[in-house]
């Protein structure tokens, strides 16, 4: 390992924080509290929320540290993504932890998939990336923002589809005891993936543009295009399978996992596994 | 008739289109050689059928005025896509210093079949360009200076990177691909006085075999040419890539012989003289035209709107969490609305 840089102590603190909020969200669902005043005051759920909110805040400073060392944004090598990830990440949820309550318990499954990647981060070396000249172009703001919201919207939606799977177990019903029905928590999941699909459809607008003014064609079928296009299509087959049957909770959440499972590889496997020119290095 | 489309129409062939799509897209990875563009076209056809049926068919799409927008803007991304791949023109372009654009230039020309452009409209003269290099000889920004004919005057445009050149619709990129170019005078023996530029492979991506080779008019034996640069380029430290602060030696090699020329020297050769007047530099554009963009563009946009409009109005007519069918637990005021109706078979979002 290097000497220490600017940003580490910062991100492992912000990490610090969400694990803090991590073990909080599981003490509430605790089966100890069954029945106990603690239980239904969810008056854990404002520290779970405090702690994300510190993460955020925390993890702000890094990248904020980070841009300053090196000269510009999270924007290339996977150690700067994956720490602009759990900054965008913990910053959504929470706001849609605050909002909707009925979905706070799922904050259970949320935070240790966002503490995978944590774990990941904290694996790699903050080593400087080059800046390229195709990154100085403004839709790479809308592009990565908008793909930032949309992997949010999905890791929420996992959250609540963990929710549907671990119910089918005891104590998964114990754990999820506080959160509405079955039917009502498939229905926001499937919510959350169908404004998950406006903002890919948007974000790949916003590629797309990039692209045409960067590598001078707005589409190419590259490893990372076609894996984003596949993740849209798997989104949008799962709406129209929810539209066309009858699916039990599980299979429901099981597909939103699917989803998830291939947006996770599109950002964080294809543009590091991939010898194709889709970093805008080249 | 009207049985027909609601068959076309079904939900279950659009699974089906959509899951041959995703498989027409896995095999598209990479534009491998060997895989037709008909596993793109065929379920993409079959999906804009269904749509077409659905659009007409289904009130859950014709009757909601932002998922009739989102669907219609759909088909119309893929007939625009469509439009553009007939119409659209690839190429690329070496240019050097000085030179003026013709059509002829063009190498690697892939078009569509209904192409019909303005190629022969655009014209601009290519100027000097540099390129900034961080250490470790990573590419940043490149100043590509072209001069463009405006009302008798020539203005200059700076374009590179993602500031393309647009004329006519045509999109001309500054690539990685740009070297230098001596500027040779050929006095035959017997002829006419010739005089013109050879392009030395991409610099400094070759930088270790600056060579070509030529066979002068009127003669039979080939000049091959081996340029010995002076650039200033240093890995470890930043750089900046510019014809005008760089020199060259020429090295020529005929039947044996082999002569350095310096800029403004001449050499002996057995069918003619040969000088090397000076050295220029050439860049490589990348061509593209495709009319439909902006189309595409705003299409593409409306669609989403439409999207984020029905989503909307679904919103503001039934709340996220409906207490019809809560575990009751959560406080009261937060689970205040009614529970929305669900299909028969499928289930609302």
């Amino acid at each position: 390992m290097n000497d220490m840089v600017a940003e580490q102590p910062w991100l492992w603190a912000g990490l610090g924080a969400y694990f803090v909020a991590t073990l909080l969200a599981m003490w509430g669902v605790s089966p100890r509290h069954s029945g106990d005043d603690a239980e239904t005051s969810h008056r854990h759920q404002r520290w779970v929320l405090a702690f994300i909110v510190l993460g955020v805040l925390l993890l702000t400073v890094a990248i904020g540290a980070r841009w300053v060392r090196i000269g510009h944004g999270p924007w290339i090598n996977l150690f700067e993504l994956l720490m602009s990830q759990m900054w965008s990440l913990g910053l959504v949820f929470a706001a849609l932890y605050w909002r909707l309550p009925g979905l706070r318990p799922s904050a259970v499954v949320v935070l240790p998939v966002m503490w995978v990647l944590g774990s990941w981060v904290l694996t790699l070396e903050p080593a400087v990336s080059h800046f390229p000249a195709t990154y100085y172009n403004v839709w790479k703001w809308s592009h990565v923002g908008l793909g930032k919201i949309f992997l949010a919207l999905l890791l929420t939606g996992v959250g609540l589809a963990g929710v549907l799977i671990l119910r089918r177990t005891q104590r998964g019903q114990v754990w999820f005891r506080a959160m509405p029905s079955d039917a009502v928590i498939d229905k926001l999941a499937w919510r959350l993936m169908m404004l998950a699909l406006v903002f890919d459809s948007f974000m790949l607008i916003a590629g797309a543009v990039w692209a045409q003014d960067a590598w001078g064609r707005y589409w190419a079928w590259d490893s990372l295009e076609t894996s984003a296009f596949l993740t849209w299509l798997f989104l949008a087959i799962g709406l129209h399978v929810r539209l066309s049957y009858k699916v039990p909770p599980w299979v429901s959440g099981t597909i939103i996992i699917g989803i998830f499972a291939m947006a996770f590889s599109t950002y964080f496997g294809t543009p590091y596994l991939s010898p194709s020119a889709h970093k805008g290095v080249v | 008739m009207f049985s027909w489309f609601r068959l076309l129409a079904s939900l279950k062939l659009t699974l089906v289109g959509m899951v041959l799509l995703g498989g027409g897209a896995a095999l598209s990875y990479n534009n491998p050689v060997d895989v037709s563009v008909w596993v793109l076209v065929l379920p993409l056809s079959l999906l804009a059928v269904n749509l077409t049926a659905a659009i007409i068919t289904n009130p859950r799409i014709n009757r909601q005025i932002g998922l009739l927008v989102f669907h219609v803007c759909l088909l119309a991304t893929v007939l625009l896509a469509g439009v553009g791949r007939m119409t659209h023109l690839d190429a690329h372009l070496e240019i050097t210093n000085g030179q003026g654009f013709t059509p002829d230039l063009l190498l690697d020309v892939r078009k569509g079949p209904w192409h019909t452009g303005s190629l022969k409209k655009v014209a601009f003269v290519q100027g000097d360009f540099t390129v900034d290099y961080s250490a470790g000889l990573k590419r940043n920004l490149t100043h590509s200076m072209v001069y463009l004919p405006e009302n008798g005057r020539m203005r200059e445009q700076d374009v590179g990177d993602d500031r393309p050149l647009v004329l006519e619709r045509y999109r001309f990129y500054t690539t990685h691909n740009k070297g230098f170019s001596p500027v040779l005078t050929w006095v035959p023996d017997q002829g006419a006085t010739v005089t013109g530029r050879i392009n030395m492979p991409s610099y400094p991506l070759f930088d270790y075999k600056q060579s070509n080779q030529w066979t002068p008019p009127g003669s039979r034996q080939e000049i091959k040419f081996w340029l010995q640069l002076n650039t200033g380029l240093s890995v470890g430290d930043a750089w900046v890539l510019d014809a005008r602060n760089s020199s060259g030696v020429l090295v020529v090699t005929i039947d044996g012989l082999r002569v350095e020329l310096e800029k403004g020297e001449s050499v002996r050769l057995p069918d003619g003289q040969l000088r090397y007047d000076d050295l220029t530099s050439w860049m490589g554009y990348r061509v593209f035209y495709d009319p439909t963009l902006q189309w595409l563009f705003w299409v593409t946009i409306a669609g989403v709107l439409g999207l984020m409009h029905f989503f909307w109005k679904k919103l503001n007519l039934v709340p996220w969490m409906d207490e019809a069918t809560s575990a009751s637990v959560l406080p009261a005021e937060k689970l205040a609305g009614a529970p929305e109706k669900q299909g028969s078979k499928g289930q609302a979002v």
